[in-house]
């Protein structure tokens, strides 16, 4: 029995190659990801179709809670001056929570290509590094480094650029292991129904064991941790720090 | 014929391409790979993501919110407004009614006094009145019976000088006639 994790299927691939960014590929990842962003927008436009000041519908209501919701979370942790941040929270959080939670309609989540976390940790990392010169000036971010003595320089460097390895891997890390113990789980659980079934002699037992009977049922159970527990966790985990260092950036 | 001989190649070799292009092994990305054409399409997702998520969720909703909380507030100060005029309403009701009751005691005094002015000026009047015609009747009282007595002085003189003349049937001295004569009427005066 052999079992391979892959990352994303490439379906298409430019037959040349562009300096220092490869290939040009279509891929898995990003064709999901386009259909996360279909879902997000279709749901806003559903949510918000057919707006009323009185008299509002449940699905108006859910939509202004859904806002509110944002505003509390970003004005709650940041102050009421990073309110132009609640757009962007939201979709890092609602691009995080249906990329990790579309792996249960058998899709691969955009979320499991380190490539995507990447992606956002650098915009986050930017942000912070923005807000830190905005609040202290060039020379003022420059001096930071060497507090509290200038010794101590390049932990500080490191220790600046660990927060946007850390914010991608803890995601990403948390998402593909979901994904490895599933398909271990799967293929573990095939082998042994094989093996069971197996047990049965004459031609049944040997038509049964093709089926992996075992692979119903369990899995299921530990995707409510693997999938949902996880995906929901790491979206809030992932915007609670965006939230946290750019909030913190802006002290001092 | 060999014209759809090589037309019927042609297509099977196309067929042949297609059919081996679907059964190609497919290809994938290593598990823990940095593609940089995913980093920045995704870059590229996240920001175009925040747009379409602020102009299709936060702009609408937030529109419908600051419409309703207008609409409140505009109900609210409606109910100000219309509180304070019901308050000077209230306050100038008050102050006509107080007005009002002013006035009414004013009338009322002012009806008391001239009734009661009125009814002095009629009690003065009348007891006047009757003392004037007490002392009328009294006069005329005392006048009739100084008539009547005189009356009677002389009809009783008269009638007794007669009775007597013709008693006696003898001339009596007049001076003694006079003298009995008063000496009767005193007595009958003070009867």
């Amino acid at each position: 029995m052999e079992i391979s994790v892959n990352g994303a299927k490439i379906y298409y691939e430019l037959p040349f190659d562009i300096p220092i960014l490869g290939r040009l590929q279509i891929n898995e990842t990003l064709v999901v990801s386009w259909i996360v962003m279909l879902l997000i927008t279709g749901l806003c436009i559903w949510l918000t179709h057919d707006l009323k000041v009185e008299n509002i519908s449940k699905r108006q209501a859910f939509a202004e809670m859904l806002v509110e919701a944002a505003d509390n979370f970003v004005v709650g942790n940041m102050g009421p001056k990073f309110k132009y941040m609640v757009p962007f929270v939201a979709a890092l959080f609602s691009t995080s929570l249906v990329s990790n939670l579309i792996s249960l309609t058998g899709l691969r989540s955009p979320t499991a290509d380190l490539s995507t976390e990447a992606a956002w940790a650098i915009v986050v990392f930017t942000m912070i590094t923005a807000q830190k010169i905005k609040t202290s000036g060039v020379g003022g971010y420059l001096k930071g480094f060497t507090t509290p003595i200038a010794v101590m320089t390049p932990f500080n460097v490191l220790s600046e650029l660990a927060t946007p390895i850390s914010l991608a891997c803890r995601h990403f890390g948390n998402i593909l292991s979901g994904i490895v113990i599933n398909g271990l789980i799967y293929a573990a659980l095939a082998v042994a129904s094989k093996a069971l079934l197996g047990l049965i002699p004459g031609a049944v037992g040997k038509f049964l064991s093709c089926i992996p009977i075992l692979d119903v049922g369990l899995p299921a159970i530990l995707s409510v941790y693997f999938d949902w527990f996880t995906g929901v966790m790491q979206a809030y985990i992932f915007c609670m720090l965006t939230v946290m260092y750019i909030a913190n950036a802006a002290e001092e | 014929m060999a014209e759809h001989q090589e037309l019927i190649n042609a297509m099977l070799s196309i067929t042949n391409v297609l059919l081996t292009a679907g059964e190609e092994t497919p290809r994938y990305q290593e598990l823990v790979t940095l593609v940089p054409w995913n980093f920045i399409a995704q870059i590229l997702n996240l920001f175009l993501q925040m747009f379409l998520i602020k102009k299709f969720l936060f702009k609408p909703i937030r529109e419908v919110l600051e419409k309703r909380k207008a609409k409140a507030d505009a109900e609210i100060s409606d109910a100000v407004k219309a509180k304070e005029e019901a308050l000077a309403m209230k306050a100038e009701y008050e102050q006509n009614m107080l007005e009002a009751r002013d006035k009414a005691n004013a009338i009322l005094a002012d009806a008391t006094k001239t009734a009661s002015a009125k009814s002095d000026e009629i009690l003065k009047e009348a007891s006047a009145n009757a003392v004037a015609i007490k002392a009328k009747a009294e006069k005329d009282i005392e006048q009739e019976k100084r008539k009547a007595v005189n009356e009677l002085k002389e009809e009783i003189g008269g009638m007794a000088m007669e009775i007597a003349g013709k008693v006696i049937e003898r001339e009596i001295n007049e001076e003694d006639h006079n003298k009995l004569i008063n000496e009767f009427i005193e007595k009958v005066g003070e009867a």
